[in-house]
């Protein structure tokens, strides 16, 4: 075991979605009637009091955020209902978020420690998305497809977000410093590839959905005018011990190693951070390099650094690994995810088939060359955005990535097993456990806590709440919980 | 609903020399697949990304 501290993670995922007959205009209600219906288990009640979004890392606040013109035109509809009936929040009995964000069926993983573990509940909030959207299509008749995605091909963005639990003691500016290099750089292994482009120079691929839409480096939007640093400072945890890092750079992956990889390369990053041992790398222009890397499906662009040197995507993800090889206590797990990395970067010009099984743009990337072949379509064309579309579609039985996996174009994830707890015990485990034993004693909970029968009880993020599964009734629940974190 | 794109133009990326070693692109020179997949591809309907239109999200 490592003795360095541990980095609590999630992934939220806001899903695409298409229903028979209706459009963006309705999305926001028709969502709310999708996870209202859904079939799983849960909880609905849920505390929003924790909830800062304009609160800014860097020590202000902002009085509103930014909201995208065409879709504010949206929110002036008469007899619109409440935003909290509107969201449909729902705790499962995983200890997961499962709510309607925006219009997007959004799935929050439990919190996990290792990248192996949240990869895998995000593969499970997968399936769940999958079974509301055919729930919903049963009761409503309305053909429903849900994607996992981020992009709706004519300017719309929607994030998949990435949660790191920090100690506070790592200043802004320093993790700004030591993550915007990964975060340009990492879509070469991470990429969920798009076909063309929404902003900027046009371009028929690029390896990242989301790269078309962030417009400045550092700030606390997330709907518009997007950052690649996101300062939102809302840690859902003790706020003078704890940031929770935003992640809002990344891609939706299909891929279950490709979910794994770059959660495990920013726990990377954060781990040399707090050893002083991070690489430093400063982008002349972190944006326009991000939009580079996008674009560049070789790989070896020039990416300029402050004064007159420049470096490339496999150089920056290369350092980060190095050093983390050379000064981090890495368990056997940890070391084969290194080792995973790096082969994949040597395989990009030497094996590119293996490339292209284990990461989703390259595999993406490779299926529309041979449909553009077949067909003759126009690179970049609508048609073949309509492949990249059917690449992460979830909702059917038997989708287009399940026939890739069957056909072994793309790695199949492991087996999912009918584990009713999230995989490790952290404080989603004791969420988890309430939900599923004792919810009709819950009154309210949310990510830092919960009141079960009267008793307001917070979650810490640093403790490992296993124990509690040998609680039958309600009191010794809460007096286990009470022993645990005191 | 109209699109939101805009398309300012930006300058190409600058590439390393030819004579540099570095990665390439990759190879996209295997073997057309083979049938089974080639016909599930014909099943996706081509005007499906056109239709397709989200509300922004986070």
């Amino acid at each position: 075991m490592t003795s360095e501290p541990r980095i609590l993670c999630g992934i939220e995922t806001e899903y695409g979605i298409a229903i028979e007959g209706r459009g963006p205009e309705d999305q926001i209600q028709d969502v709310a009637g999708l996870v209202c219906n859904e079939p799983g288990l849960a909880f609905s009640g849920w505390d929003d009091r924790d909830e800062h979004p304009r609160r800014d890392l860097r020590g202000f606040s902002v009085d509103r955020l930014s909201v995208d013109p065409r879709d504010q035109a949206f929110e002036t509809r008469p007899n619109r209902p409440s935003d909290r009936d509107l969201r449909q929040d729902r705790i499962t009995e995983r200890g997961a978020r499962f709510y309607n964000d925006h219009g997007h069926p959004e799935y929050a993983t439990p919190e996990c420690w290792t990248a192996h573990a949240v990869a895998w509940e995000d593969l499970l909030g997968e399936k769940r998305v999958a079974l509301a959207a055919r729930a919903f299509s049963e009761k409503t008749g309305q053909a429903t497809e849900t994607y996992k995605n981020n992009t709706d091909f004519h300017g719309a963005s929607y994030g998949t977000h990435e949660s790191y639990l920090v100690p506070r003691t790592l200043a802004a500016q320093d993790l700004v410093q030591g993550l915007l290099p990964l975060l340009v750089t990492r879509p070469m292994l991470c990429g969920a590839g798009k076909v063309g482009s929404e902003n900027g120079d046009p371009c028929p691929f690029q390896l990242s959905q989301r790269a078309d839409f962030f417009m400045e480096p550092v700030n606390v939007e997330t709907l518009y005018r997007r950052p690649l640093f996101n300062t939102r400072d809302e840690p859902h945890a003790p706020a003078d011990r704890f940031i929770r890092l935003h992640v809002i750079a990344g891609d939706a992956n299909r891929i279950f190693s490709a979910t794994r990889r770059k959660v495990f390369l920013v726990q990377l990053a954060i781990r040399l951070l707090l050893q002083g041992q991070c690489p430093v790398f400063k982008l002349k222009d972190p944006v326009q390099a991000a939009k580079v890397v996008s674009r560049d499906l070789s790989c070896d662009a020039r990416l300029p650094l402050e004064g007159a040197s420049w470096t490339t995507a496999p150089q920056v993800l290369e350092s980060y690994l190095a050093a983390a090889e050379a000064t981090l206590t890495l368990t056997p797990a940890e070391s084969l995810l290194l080792t995973e990395c790096r082969g994949l970067l040597d395989a990009f010009s030497a094996d590119p088939d293996h490339f292209a099984v284990h990461v989703d743009w390259a595999a993406k990337l490779r299926l529309t060359e041979w449909v553009r072949e077949d067909e003759g379509y126009a690179p970049g064309s609508p048609e073949l955005q309509s492949i990249d579309l059917a690449y992460a579609e979830i909702s059917t039985e038997t989708t287009l990535f399940s026939d890739l996996i069957a056909m072994e174009h793309v790695e199949a994830p492991p087996a999912l097993t009918e584990s009713a707890l999230p995989q490790e015990p952290t404080r989603a485990w004791a969420r988890a456990l309430a939900v599923q034993r004792f919810r009709e004693h819950l009154t309210q909970a949310n990510w830092r806590g919960f009141t079960l029968a009267g008793r307001t009880i917070e979650l810490l993020p640093d403790r490992d709440y296993a124990a509690l599964a040998g609680a039958h009734n309600v009191e010794d629940f809460i007096n286990l919980l009470e022993q645990i974190n005191a | 609903m109209p699109d939101r794109i805009t398309r300012p133009q930006e300058p190409t990326p600058e590439r390393k020399h030819a004579d540099e070693d570095g990665p390439s692109k990759p190879n996209l020179d295997r073997p057309a697949p083979a049938n089974p997949l080639r016909e599930r591809l014909k099943r996706i309907d081509p005007d499906q990304a056109k239709k397709y239109r989200q509300r922004s999200g986070q």
